[in-house]
C-alpha cells in the first residue's frame, strides 16, 4: 500500500479521485487546494502526489515546486490538466518528468500510473531525481 | 470496463458513526431500577466471505454519554463470536449474551461488508447509578438506563447504520457511473482529437470504429455495409490499436433479421444469440444506405451484458462519428469536383494552343516541387500548385491566330499577349477561394530586373508564388516546341536560366529549382520521363535560333 496524497478543489471530483485510488489499495489524504496539501507534506511525506493544475491560494506547479524543494514525494507526480492548456502545461513542466493527465481524466489511466509509480524501485522516481536539481525559475 | 465491487466502510467512517451515535439521546442518571453499569455502544463490521479481498473484521465502541472522541478500538465480546459464526448475526437476541451482559442488537448491512452490528451492552445492576466517573479505563459505571431505553437507541442505531449503508451504497454506484463516463468522455475526447488530425473518410471510419471496440470492451466490431461489403476493426479486448482484417468476429448470415431490422429502424438493438450478447447499431452513409455495426462480448464473459449505457454509447459514437465521416466524404467530393473543374479550366487552355500542350500541368507541378524545396508550408504548396496550374488561364482571351502564330509577332500583337496576366487575373478574381493564387496569375512575367509585366515590379515586390511560376513557366517554355521555334535541350535550357539568375529570374528561387528538379530526375526517373516525354530526347532537339 503506498500513500497518494490527492490535490483538487473541486471537493466532489477529490472525493472521486481518492474513493477510486483507496478501492485500488492506496492510503490515501485529500485536500482542497495548494495551501492545504503543503501544510500536509510538511508534516508528513507521501509516495504519490495526484494534483490539480488550477486551484485557489497555491495552485498546482507551486505546489509542485515546493513539494520537489521539501523532498517529501517520494515516488512521483500526477498532474491533472483541463484540456484546453493540456499542452501548455505539458510543457511547462517537461523539465521536471511529472505525468500528465488531461481531464476527465481515465480512471484507468490514472491507477496504472499510480500504481506504477508506488511500485517503482528507490532511484527510480523521477521527482525524487528532479527534487535534487536546482529548481527550475519561473515555473510556478 | 468495470469499475468493481464497493467495499467495506473504512474505519474512519465507522469512528465517525460511533462519535455521532454516542451523542443520541443520552440515558439520564438515575431513571429506573435496573441500570447499566458502563453501557457501551458498539458498532461492528464482519467482512463478506464472498469479496475478494475480503474486509477484516473489526469493531469500534464507545461508552454511552462518555466523549464522544473516546473511541475506543478494542475487540468487541460479540465480533469474536460473531467471526466463528456461532451466532446468526441476522438473528441476533435482544437480551443477555452469553458473557451475561445485557444486550441488544441488531444487524445490518453496510457497503460490501456482510454485516454491521450495532450493539449496547452493559452490566445490570439495581438501584441509582453511582457517580460518574473516567469511562474506559476501569468499567465503572457512569449512567443509568433502562433496557427499553437501549433497545430504542439501539433500534435507532442499526437504522441510522443501514440508511448510512444505502447511502454508501448509493455514493459507491454513482461513483462507478461517473468513473465510467470519465473513461467513455476520456476516450471520446482523445477521438475526436484524432480524428481532428485525420482527413480521409476511410482513416476516420477505422479510428471511430476501433473505439467503438474499445469502449465496449469487446474484441473486436464487425462492420456489414450496404453493398456487402464486411470489414472488422479490433479493439484488442479494450487495450488496443487493432488493425482492420477482414474476418468478420459475428457469423452474419445468421444475423440477417438484426441488420434488416437496423437498416429499417436506425435503432440500436442488443440480441441474444447462442450464449453471446451482440449489440448493433446504424451507421448512415453519405448516399443514405445504412452500414450495420456489430460488436461482440461472447469472448469476454467476465464483461456481462451490454447495459443501456452501453447501447447510448453507441447509438452517439455512429451518430456523430457518421456525420463527420459524411462530412469529410462530402469534403472529398467537393475537393475532387474543384480539382476536375479546374482541370477542365486548364484542359481549355492547352487545347486553345496545342503547343503548350501539358505546359499547365507540369507549371503546377513544377511549382509545387520547387515551393518544396524553398521550406514553403504544406497548405501553401497546395495554393501554389494551383496558381501553378492556373497561370495561364488569361491565356482564353488572346486571339488564336496571335496565341499560334507561327514565326516572330509584331510589336502590336506582343502587346496583345501581355494582356494575358490581367486577363487571368480578372477571370479568377470572381472565384473568392482562388483569390490566394491571383498574385501568381497577374505577376508571373514580371522580372527582377523590373523589366517585366504588366506592373514593372522589381525583385523582392514581386510576391514569390509568382518567382516561382516564373521560373517554372520560362523552364517549360524553353524544353517545349512552340510555334516559331523547336525546343532546347534540358541541359541548354537550364544554362539559359543560369544565365538570367537576378537579371530575368530570381536567383533563390532559380537555385531552389535546379536542386528541386536534380532530385526529381534522379530520384523518380518514370515519373520524370511520363511527365516531360519532350525533355528526354534532347537529341532531336534544335540548337539555339
Amino acid at each position: 500500500m503506498s500513500r497518494v496524497l490527492v490535490v483538487e478543489d473541486d471537493p466532489h471530483i477529490l472525493r472521486l479521485i481518492s474513493m477510486w485510488l483507496e478501492r485500488q489499495g492506496h492510503d490515501v489524504r485529500e485536500a482542497r487546494n495548494g495551501l492545504a496539501a503543503r501544510e500536509l507534506l510538511r508534516a508528513e511525506p507521501t509516495d504519490v502526489l495526484v494534483t490539480d493544475v488550477n486551484m485557489p491560494g497555491l495552485d498546482g506547479l507551486a505546489l509542485i515546486e515546493a513539494a520537489l524543494a521539501m523532498g517529501h514525494v517520494r515516488r512521483g507526480i500526477v498532474v491533472l490538466t483541463n484540456r484546453w492548456d493540456h499542452g501548455e502545461i505539458r510543457d511547462r513542466l517537461a523539465q521536471w518528468h511529472v505525468h500528465v493527465l488531461p481531464k476527465p481524466f481515465s480512471p484507468a489511466r490514472l491507477s496504472e500510473l499510480v500504481d506504477s509509480l508506488a511500485t517503482a524501485k528507490d532511484g527510480d522516481s523521477p521527482s525524487s531525481v528532479v527534487a535534487s536539481e536546482p529548481r527550475p525559475s519561473g515555473s510556478g | 470496463m468495470r469499475i468493481g465491487c464497493p467495499s467495506a466502510p473504512d474505519d474512519l467512517l465507522l469512528r465517525d458513526l460511533v462519535r455521532g451515535l454516542s451523542t443520541l439521546d443520552r440515558p439520564a442518571p438515575g431513571q429506573g431500577p435496573t441500570v447499566c453499569r458502563a453501557p457501551t455502544l458498539s458498532v461492528g463490521v464482519l467482512g463478506n466471505p464472498a469479496h475478494t479481498p475480503q474486509p477484516p473484521a473489526h469493531c469500534l465502541r464507545v461508552c454511552l454519554g462518555a466523549d464522544p472522541h473516546a473511541v475506543a478500538s478494542r475487540g468487541c465480546k460479540f465480533l469474536a463470536t460473531a467471526a466463528r459464526r456461532e451466532i446468526d448475526l441476522t438473528q441476533l437476541p435482544d437480551g443477555r449474551c452469553p458473557q451475561g451482559f445485557a444486550v441488544t442488537a441488531r444487524a445490518t448491512r453496510l457497503g460490501g461488508a456482510e454485516a454491521v452490528f450495532v450493539s449496547v451492552e452493559g452490566e445490570i445492576a439495581e438501584g441509582p447509578a453511582p457517580e460518574p466517573s473516567t469511562c474506559g479505563t476501569a468499567q465503572e459505571p457512569r449512567h443509568a438506563a433502562d433496557e427499553s431505553n437501549l433497545l430504542g437507541h439501539v433500534d435507532t442505531a442499526a437504522r441510522l447504520v443501514q440508511r448510512v449503508g444505502e447511502i454508501l451504497e448509493e455514493n459507491s454506484g454513482f461513483a462507478d457511473e461517473v468513473l465510467q463516463n470519465y473513461e467513455q468522455l476520456n476516450l471520446i475526447f482523445d477521438l475526436t482529437q484524432q480524428i481532428a488530425q485525420v482527413t480521409e473518410a476511410r482513416a476516420i471510419e477505422e479510428l471511430l470504429l476501433q473505439r467503438v471496440a474499445r469502449l465496449l470492451g469487446s474484441v473486436a466490431v464487425t462492420l456489414a455495409s450496404a453493398d456487402g461489403e464486411c470489414r472488422v476493426f479490433g479493439g484488442a479486448g479494450g487495450r488496443g490499436d487493432g488493425a482492420v482484417t477482414d474476418r468478420p468476429a459475428t457469423d452474419l448470415r445468421s444475423l440477417k433479421g438484426l441488420i434488416d431490422e437496423i437498416r429499417r429502424t436506425r435503432q440500436v438493438r442488443v440480441h441474444e444469440v447462442e450464449g453471446r450478447q451482440i449489440i448493433a447499431g446504424p451507421l448512415v452513409r453519405l448516399d443514405g444506405k445504412v452500414d450495420v455495426v456489430f460488436a461482440d462480448r461472447a469472448l469476454e464473459p467476465a464483461a456481462g451484458g451490454f447495459s443501456s449505457g452501453d447501447m447510448m454509447l453507441v447509438e452517439s459514437m455512429l451518430a456523430f462519428g457518421g456525420q463527420i465521416i459524411t462530412n469529410t466524404e462530402m469534403h472529398e467530393r467537393l475537393r475532387r469536383m474543384s480539382l476536375e473543374v479546374t482541370h477542365a479550366m486548364v484542359a481549355a487552355i492547352d487545347k486553345k494552343d496545342h503547343y503548350t500542350s501539358g505546359h499547365s500541368e507540369r507549371g503546377g507541378f513544377l511549382t509545387r516541387l520547387t515551393a518544396q524545396e524553398l521550406g514553403v508550408p504544406l497548405a501553401e504548396q497546395q495554393t501554389m500548385e494551383w496558381a501553378g496550374l492556373l497561370h495561364d488561364i488569361g491565356k482564353i482571351g488572346i486571339p488564336e491566330e496571335i496565341l499560334c502564330k507561327p514565326g516572330k509577332l509584331t510589336h502590336e500583337e506582343f502587346e496583345v499577349i501581355k494582356q494575358h496576366p490581367r486577363m487571368g487575373y480578372e477571370i479568377l478574381k470572381p472565384i473568392a477561394s482562388l483569390g490566394v493564387i491571383l498574385d501568381g496569375v497577374l505577376y508571373h512575367h514580371e522580372y527582377p530586373d523590373g523589366s517585366g509585366y504588366p506592373e514593372g515590379l522589381k525583385g523582392d515586390q514581386i510576391p514569390l508564388i509568382a518567382r516561382i511560376i516564373h521560373v517554372v513557366d520560362t523552364f517549360d517554355a524553353l524544353t517545349s516546341t512552340r510555334a516559331y521555334r523547336q525546343a532546347f535541350s534540358l541541359e541548354r535550357a537550364l544554362e539559359i536560366i543560369r544565365n538570367e539568375r537576378g537579371v530575368r529570374v530570381d536567383a533563390e528561387v532559380a537555385d531552389a529549382f535546379f536542386r528541386a528538379f536534380e532530385r526529381y530526375c534522379r530520384e523518380e526517373p518514370e515519373d520524370f520521363a511520363a511527365r516531360f516525354p519532350a525533355v528526354i530526347q534532347p537529341e532531336k532537339a534544335h540548337a539555339e535560333p
